[in-house]
């Protein structure tokens, strides 16, 4: 569309348009430069001269220029963990925005209906228990100590999930389910089950390392998000902190310090 | 040299569950889980080979794993039509330091609770400073197509 005949009802609905694709992006923890470079190329397919967007870790402002006029608007944003399937649908919205193929109202439409399904919770404790009994596996564990692992860890994945359905801070949520897995796991040590009870306690609260957060954090600061990079770096680093909080209180309720002494 | 291969078969297999374990976790869509699965074989397989044979250290071994699974996730990327980190970053998981990171901050709580040792601080700091070293170089790696080929240019 040519820049000049974008009215201003027009550059309202691309501004809107833009904020809500940056929201949806931030929420879901996708890094600040996709966000950025998103937003901004969905608004000049629609019509924008400019776009500017400006991220910090609880708000988004994005002003749209069209022939002179500008456009502003903020956005609370609270962070909604982590879901890929929307990041890919805003990101594909964009791309079909781009070919020309969609106008404001289709773009509109289409960020509606975004769904939020999710993974069936039960099979996804089950991958999990998996996933944790091959890190166990990985780190020399006998088959035994597999198994516990996986129990541990299925059994946490599924507290986890419980509580977030209850919406408990996360910070509660991982001190819990860590507590939870800890727990499970120290039953090893306890009653000597299995060979090597400490590889089956590490391994059981590694559902619990905030690898998203992290790897974000660090891929923002080098392009030069520090502002965000920081905000979800001390949030990983305060996730992994209420783990260890879990831990210890597990630690000490059955005195089993196999781990650290 | 049979040898070598099953264990470096064994190795990738472990890895590709936990990468679509917490692809699941992270919502990936159905379509990028096959990516997900390749990726952390290929990226966990790789830094196996490294370590214990070619006798790189564990930091920059982790890098060069990122970097080799970065570049093969751009070219899955174009054909998905999706943000390449929306799969590489569950191939990731495999590799993070978790492990490394609650010895650490296990190590700190101690050092609380029965007084400064050097074994302890040891434990603190060494620990802390690997999970720093490898998340960066898990990130910069993933980073690493954007920085050298596609500086002005999006990815997708």
């Amino acid at each position: 569309m040519n820049p000049s005949v974008i009215n201003e009802s027009q550059q309202r609905d691309i501004t809107v348009i833009c904020v809500r694709t940056a929201i949806q992006l931030m929420q879901f923890s996708a890094e600040s430069v996709l966000v950025e470079s998103v937003t901004r190329r969905i608004g000049l397919a629609l019509g924008a001269e400019s776009v500017e967007v400006a991220l910090t870790a609880n708000g988004i402002t994005i002003t749209t220029l069209c022939g002179g006029r500008s456009d502003t608007t903020v956005r609370r944003n609270i962070d909604r963990g982590i879901n890929m399937r929307t990041v890919t649908e805003v990101q594909r919205i964009m791309l079909d925005a781009e070919a020309g193929h969609l106008g404001i109202a289709e773009v509109s439409r289409r960020l509606d209906d975004i769904g939020s399904q999710r993974y069936n919770p039960w099979v996804v404790s089950i991958m999990i228990g998996l996933s944790c009994a091959c890190f166990a596996r990985l780190a020399k564990a006998d088959l035994p100590a597999c198994a516990l692992t996986f129990v541990a860890s299925f059994i946490a994945m599924t507290v986890r999930h419980q509580l977030a359905h209850l919406n408990f801070n996360p910070l509660v949520n991982f001190a819990i389910a860590a507590f939870v897995a800890t727990s499970i796991a120290a039953q090893g040590l306890i009653h000597n089950l299995v060979e090597k009870p400490q590889v089956a306690m590490a391994a059981s609260v590694l559902l619990l390392v905030p690898g998203f957060p992290l790897i974000n954090s660090v891929s923002d600061m080098v392009k030069g998000y520090v502002n965000t990079g920081l905000a979800r770096g001390m949030m990983a680093v305060l996730l992994c902190a209420a783990s260890c909080g879990g831990i210890l209180l597990a630690m000490t309720v059955w005195n089993a310090w196999g781990w650290i002494r | 040299m049979i040898d070598l291969l099953l264990h470096l078969i064994e190795d990738m297999l472990l890895a590709a569950v936990p990468a679509v374990g917490f692809a699941l976790v992270f919502n990936v869509p159905r379509e990028a889980l096959k990516y997900c699965a390749l990726g952390g074989a290929l990226g966990h397989g790789l830094r196996w080979l490294l370590i214990n044979h070619a006798h790189i250290r564990i930091e920059w071994a982790t890098f060069i794993a990122a970097t080799v699974v970065s570049m093969v996730g751009v070219y899955w990327a174009r054909k998905l039509r999706a943000h390449p980190k929306v799969f590489t970053v569950a191939a990731m998981i495999p590799m993070i330091p978790g492990v490394y990171a609650f010895t650490a901050l296990l190590a700190l709580a101690e050092i609380e609770r029965s007084g400064l040792s050097d074994p302890l601080l040891a434990k603190a700091i060494e620990n802390g400073l690997r999970t720093l070293f490898i998340v960066a170089g898990l990130a910069v790696g993933l980073a690493m197509p954007g920085l050298l080929f596609y500086r002005r240019k999006p990815l997708v």
